[in-house]
This record gives structure tokens, C-alpha cells and sequence, in this order.
């Protein structure tokens, strides 16, 4: 398993110190509408959740991504 | 790897001026967001630098019509079309049975009538080859159990209107069909789409879908930039069998029908298959010559024979050196081979010392070897030949020749034995597939290694400003096909030679000499006093290098990389040829 911020980062392609909770497709070039796609459909590849269609539209920063991590009971990798 | 590991390394993608090109145009009514990033990256580890198009969202039909769309105007060698059936056949996919059995018939033909007329707008507009994604099946049908009961049911009518596109493309060479059933077989319906994918992004094709879609699509790139292979060089021990030979003896080595002797057996019935439809195989292994041999011609369940291969190395070289004669016993350039060895050592030494071979190391378990032939993509041309099909023979008859020539000390009296006749005549319609595929194949004995495909070697045949012809050759051990093929181009008082090209496996017999007399012959004929010719340097014909000068032609300038030569017809060098010539 890949630690969130890993993941963010390569995806991303962007330096893993540069991300905190408030990163988000407002201060985040790459992170377009298409890529967040790619962002989801890879983190429940490496986390093994499925999410619901309201949470990936629900996500709007890091922070959001934890939290629906956290309701999907992971608690390790965030 | 991901997608989006594809697209990151397809931004950092390093270019050489030696890499060849090639444009690709998509055209969708879904979103395919990296498929062409997948493929610039496979394109790239293949030596290929790849320009791309992607219809704007939803365009594609539009693109088509418009005679001056961006798509005419970028210029694509091929067009990829992946269109879904929800959006060819609307509510028919969800209501199919709201009609009746006539009913569905006539509108999935009126359906596919369009989709034709489409097709051949395109088709008008481009001289690209045109890739057509066939639809996929549908995995569910209201009726359940009862669904294959009714004509023209949902998935019959989706079925009748792949094979109808089958059906169009039979006869025609720009176009393809790509079985995307097959795709979605092997991977899984559940791999290839993601429903949340397709209404959160409107993605019809999952992102796992897409890498291997791109996969797939290789298949057309390899002979459209000219960079099929050709030849497979196998190693022998826990390669075609289990075991070593030279240790556990013919008895002792795993091959036949029991257990794992059939992962061996199954792994050569497909290496056989590639033979016969013209891949040329060849041997490199670390063995004693008689051990290799016993098992090739004894042992009862080996389906590899002797008359295989084209050439057999068993020796204890080093698999490098062994590789390197290969090739040149068989005049196959090196980027023209894929080497298979289960050995990763071996395989790692030759692919350090010829980056350009194509090595593959097999996986640890037999199992697995077959799915290393099922995936290979390298094999794929754009049209079988006699020629292809007849390749194994020709090469067989090529070792008796060289034993022959062991024999017979002086060249002419070899090439008077081998009692060579050569037919040379106009290309026509039989004749234009093997001609594109020569000047597409051909790298050695080349003049100047232009590139034509088929509709462009028809433009060739018809015009009045040009002559084509092509030469077939036979001799006592056997008939080659067409190996040979020159295009002139006609001017007013002076012809120019377009292209002049020989397979390597027939020259050293004064063919070469038969076919420019003849050339040059017609030229008198028709009253012309001089001919140009031009020799374009490339890394691999260097065999062709002094042909026109050996000809007679003399040396005029050298210009932007190319030679040119001119010849007074008459002045030609007259040398004793001893091939009988009909046309």
C-alpha cells in the first residue's frame, strides 16, 4: 500500500512536501477535473474501497479525501 | 504500469532524429483521455515518434463531413474510430424488443447504412489507414434466459452488425476491424468499463481499459512504420522442452502429452503456426549440434523439425555472435528479429550487445510461455501474401542451395547449374499488395527506401507517367515469388528511377543485372537516351551502394544526402548473365 501523499504526488506529479490538507485543484495545476478521476479510481485501487459517486464529487481539497478514507474505516496510509 | 504513469512519462518522452514517425488520429464520441498518451509511450520504447489528434468531445461526425476539419488538416498515416453502440443505436439497446423481429432487422441494417456512408466519407477524405472499433456486445439483455431465442435479439443485432463490418473491410486494404470483443474477453467486461467512470467523466472504457486498449492498437503501428519483425530466433533446452539434453538425454526431457511435457508441446504448435504464416524461425542455442539434432529429427513428439528452420546454430558461441550470423546467413537485419530464451543472463548479454533485437525472456513457468506468442504484436503486416505463406519452403531450399555452392567452386558454373528463370512484367492488380509490401520491407538491396502502400502502387500502374514492374524468380530447388520490384518515373526525354529494390535472399545470382537490362531495354525502346538514377544512403542498404555504378551509370553530384547517376542508354556494362528472362 501506497502512502496517500505518495500517491498524490505521483499522480500528480508533484513534490510529495508540497501537499497539506487544504491542497486542491485551486492551488494545484495538474489537478484537473480528469486527473481527479484518475486520483480516485487509484486510491481505491491501492486503499481496496469502493466510493460512492456523491463522495468523489464531495471531494474538494486533501482534506476531504482523508475523511472519506476515514469513513471507509482506513485509518492507516492517511 | 497506470495510466497515469503513462501520461507523466508521455510529457518527458526523449525524441531522436533516427526514430521513425508516424501521426495518429482518434476519433470518439466518449471520452479517451489517455489513449494517446499510452500510446507515445509505447510508440517511444518501439523506436517510433508519434504526432496525435484527438477529435474534439463528441465531433467525430462532424470531423468526417467537414472537408476542411482539423482532422484532414493534421494529416493522420492512421485513424483509430471508437464509437459506443448506446450512441450508433440510442434506446434501441435498452427497448430492442419495443419492435419486432422485422422491425429490428431493418434498423439495424439502416443503422449500419449510415455508419457505412460515414466510413466512406472518411475514407474519400484520407489515404490513412482507418481502424474501426467494432461495438461491444452487450452482457445483459431483459429477456434472460430467452434472449438468444429471438432473431435480431439485442445481442444478435449487435453481433450482425460487427460482421457486417467485417464484411466491408474483407476486401478492402485501408480499412480494419478491431475485434474489441476480444479485448474485453481477455480482460474481463468488469476490467474494461467502470460505470462510475462513465457517468462521472463520460469514460465508456475504464482507465485500465485504455492502457490496454493502447496495447492493442500497437498492432496496426508496427507495419504501418514499417517495423514488423520477421524473424523468431528460439533457444532450445527449457525453451521448446523441459530439461537439458545434453544431461538428461532424449528420454529424460519433458515433451508430449503428459503434464508439463504439454505446456512445450502447446508452446511450439504456436511457434509452428507463426511459421506458416511466414515468420522465419531459426535456432541459438548453448548445445552439442548431434544432442540439438537427435531431438529435432527423433524424438516422437517434437513438432519443430528440421525443415523449420532456416537456420540452425547449436553450438557453445556466445548466443551474441551466434545471433549476429544468423543474421547474416539469412540477410535479416537485426531489428528484424525477436530472440525468446528462458536464460534471463543470455537474454540480457545479447540485448546489451544488439539494442535493436527484440528480446524476451520467458517467464519461470511453462505455463506462461504461450501467452509470450499470444501477445506479441510484433508480427502483425497489413496483408498476407503467397509470398508469406510459401516463405518457409523458400528458405529451406536456400540451406540446399548454399550446400550446393559448397560444392561447386566457380560462381558461374553454380549459376548455370542452378538453371535460374526470372519472369518480369507490369504490376497489376495481382500483383499490388506484394509490391507495397516489398517497398515497405525491403531495407537492404534499395535504392532509395521509399515507402508506398497500396493505393499509391496503383497510382503507379495506371499512370502513363510511370512504369512498375516486378520480377519473379525460380530456379531448380523452387520458385522465391516476387522478389523484386522497380518504379520509373517518365519525363519528357529522360526516365527517372523512383525505386529499385531486390529481396537479399535472391541476389548474388546476376538478378539484379537481368532486372535493370530489362529496364534499361524498355527505355530504348521507347526512345529515350538517358536515365537517371538515385541512390539514397540509409543505415541498411549498403548492399545496394555501387549497384548503379556496376550498371554503368556514372556518377554525376551529391545532393541534400542523395547521389545522383546518369546513364546513356547503350552505354550500359553488358555482362554474361545466365538467367533466362520471360515477360
Amino acid at each position: 500500500m501506497t502512502e496517500l501523499k505518495e500517491l498524490l504526488s505521483r499522480i500528480l506529479n508533484i513534490d510529495a512536501e508540497s501537499i497539506n490538507d487544504e491542497s486542491s485543484p485551486e492551488n494545484i495545476d495538474s489537478w484537473d477535473s480528469f486527473n481527479g478521476l484518475m486520483l480516485v479510481s487509484e486510491l481505491e485501487n491501492n486503499f481496496n474501497v469502493k466510493f460512492t459517486m456523491e463522495e468523489v464529487l464531495a471531494v474538494k481539497k486533501v482534506s476531504d479525501i482523508k475523511n472519506a478514507l476515514k469513513a471507509h474505516g482506513i485509518k492507516e496510509g492517511i | 504500469m497506470k495510466l497515469m504513469e503513462y501520461i507523466n512519462q508521455s510529457k518527458a518522452l526523449i525524441k531522436t532524429s533516427s526514430m521513425k514517425k508516424c501521426r495518429i488520429a482518434f476519433l470518439s464520441n466518449f471520452t479517451i483521455n489517455g489513449l494517446a498518451e499510452v500510446m507515445k509511450v509505447l510508440c517511444n520504447k518501439g523506436g517510433v515518434s508519434i504526432e496525435t489528434y484527438v477529435s474534439n468531445y463528441n465531433q467525430y461526425a462532424q470531423e468526417i463531413l467537414n472537408k476542411n476539419s482539423k482532422l484532414y488538416e493534421f494529416n493522420s498515416d492512421i485513424t483509430f474510430l471508437i464509437i459506443d453502440s448506446e450512441h450508433l443505436l440510442g434506446d434501441f439497446i435498452h427497448f430492442p424488443y419495443r419492435f419486432d423481429t422485422e422491425e429490428r432487422e431493418k434498423y439495424i441494417k439502416q443503422k449500419f447504412s449510415d455508419f457505412e456512408n460515414l466510413l466512406m466519407i472518411l475514407k474519400e477524405h484520407t489515404s490513412a489507414k482507418i481502424v474501426v472499433n467494432e461495438l461491444l456486445l452487450p452482457i445483459y439483455s431483459d429477456r434472460g434466459i430467452l434472449e438468444n431465442k429471438e432473431s435480431f435479439g439485442l445481442k444478435e443485432s449487435i453481433k450482425k452488425f460487427n460482421e457486417m463490418l467485417y464484411l466491408i473491410s474483407k476486401k478492402d486494404s485501408q480499412l480494419f476491424i478491431f475485434n474489441f470483443n476480444d479485448l474485453v474477453l481477455k480482460k474481463g467486461y468488469e476490467f474494461m468499463c467502470d460505470n462510475k467512470m462513465k457517468y462521472l467523466a463520460d469514460m465508456k472504457i475504464s482507465p485500465k481499459g485504455i492502457v490496454e486498449l493502447g496495447k492493442e492498437y500497437m498492432a496496426y503501428i508496427f507495419p504501418l512504420t514499417s517495423n514488423s519483425k520477421k524473424c523468431l530466433v528460439l533457444d532450445l533446452d527449457d525453451t521448446l522442452w523441459g530439461g537439458v539434453i545434453g544431461e538428461e538425454g532424449i528420454e529424460g526431457i519433458s515433451l508430449g502429452p503428459e503434464k508439463q511435457g504439454q505446456a512445450f508441446l502447446d508452446f511450439q504448435k504456436k511457434i509452428l503456426g507463426l511459421s506458416e504464416r511466414g515468420i522465419i524461425l531459426a535456432i541459438n542455442s548453448k548445445n552439442n549440434y548431434d544432442d540439438a539434432m537427435e531431438v529435432i529429427t527423433k524424438h516422437k513428439h517434437m513438432v519443430l523439425r528440421k525443415e523449420h528452420f532456416a537456420c540452425i546454430k547449436a553450438n557453445w558461441n556466445d548466443k551474441a555472435s551466434n545471433i549476429k550470423e544468423i543474421s547474416n546467413e539469412l540477410n535479416i537485419g537485426l531489428d528484424s528479429m525477436v530472440f525468446i530464451d528462458n536464460d534471463w543472463g543470455n537474454c540480457q548479454f545479447v540485448q546489451e550487445v544488439f539494442p535493436e533485437v527484440m528480446v524476451i525472456p520467458l517467464p519461470k513457468d511453462p505455463s506462461e510461455y504461450i501467452k509470450i506468442i499470444e501477445d506479441l504484436k510484433v508480427f502483425n503486416i497489413f496483408g498476407l501474401t503467397q509470398e508469406d505463406l510459401k516463405r518457409r519452403g523458400m528458405y529451406t531450399n536456400q540451406r540446399e542451395r548454399n550446400e550446393l555452392k559448397s560444392q561447386v567452386q566457380d560462381l558461374d558454373s553454380f549459376l548455370k547449374q542452378l538453371q535460374i528463370k526470372v519472369i518480369i512484367k507490369r504490376v497489376s492488380k495481382l500483383e499490388k499488395a506484394r509490391a507495397a509490401q516489398m517497398t515497405q520491407k525491403t531495407n537492404q538491396f534499395n535504392l532509395t527506401t521509399k515507402r508506398y502502400l497500396e493505393e499509391d502502387i496503383e497510382k503507379f500502374a495506371k499512370s502513363q507517367n510511370s512504369l512498375i514492374k516486378f520480377i519473379q524468380v525460380e530456379d531448380k530447388f523452387g520458385n522465391h515469388g516476387i522478389t523484386g520490384l522497380f518504379i520509373v518515373n517518365k519525363y519528357q526525354d529522360v526516365w527517372e528511377i523512383d525505386s529499385f529494390l531486390l529481396s537479399c535472399r535472391i541476389l548474388g545470382k546476376n538478378i539484379e543485372f537481368a532486372f535493370m537490362q530489362n529496364l534499361i531495354d524498355e527505355a530504348k525502346k521507347q526512345g529515350i537516351k538517358k536515365l537517371k538514377g538515385i541512390f539514397i544512403p540509409s543505415k541498411k542498404n549498403i548492399p545496394a551502394k555501387n549497384f548503379l555504378k556496376e550498371c554503368g551509370f556514372k556518377f554525376e553530384k551529391e545532393e541534400e544526402g542523395k547521389e545522383h547517376y546518369l546513364l546513356d542508354v547503350g552505354k550500359e556494362k553488358k555482362r554474361e548473365i545466365f538467367v533466362e528472362v520471360e515477360e
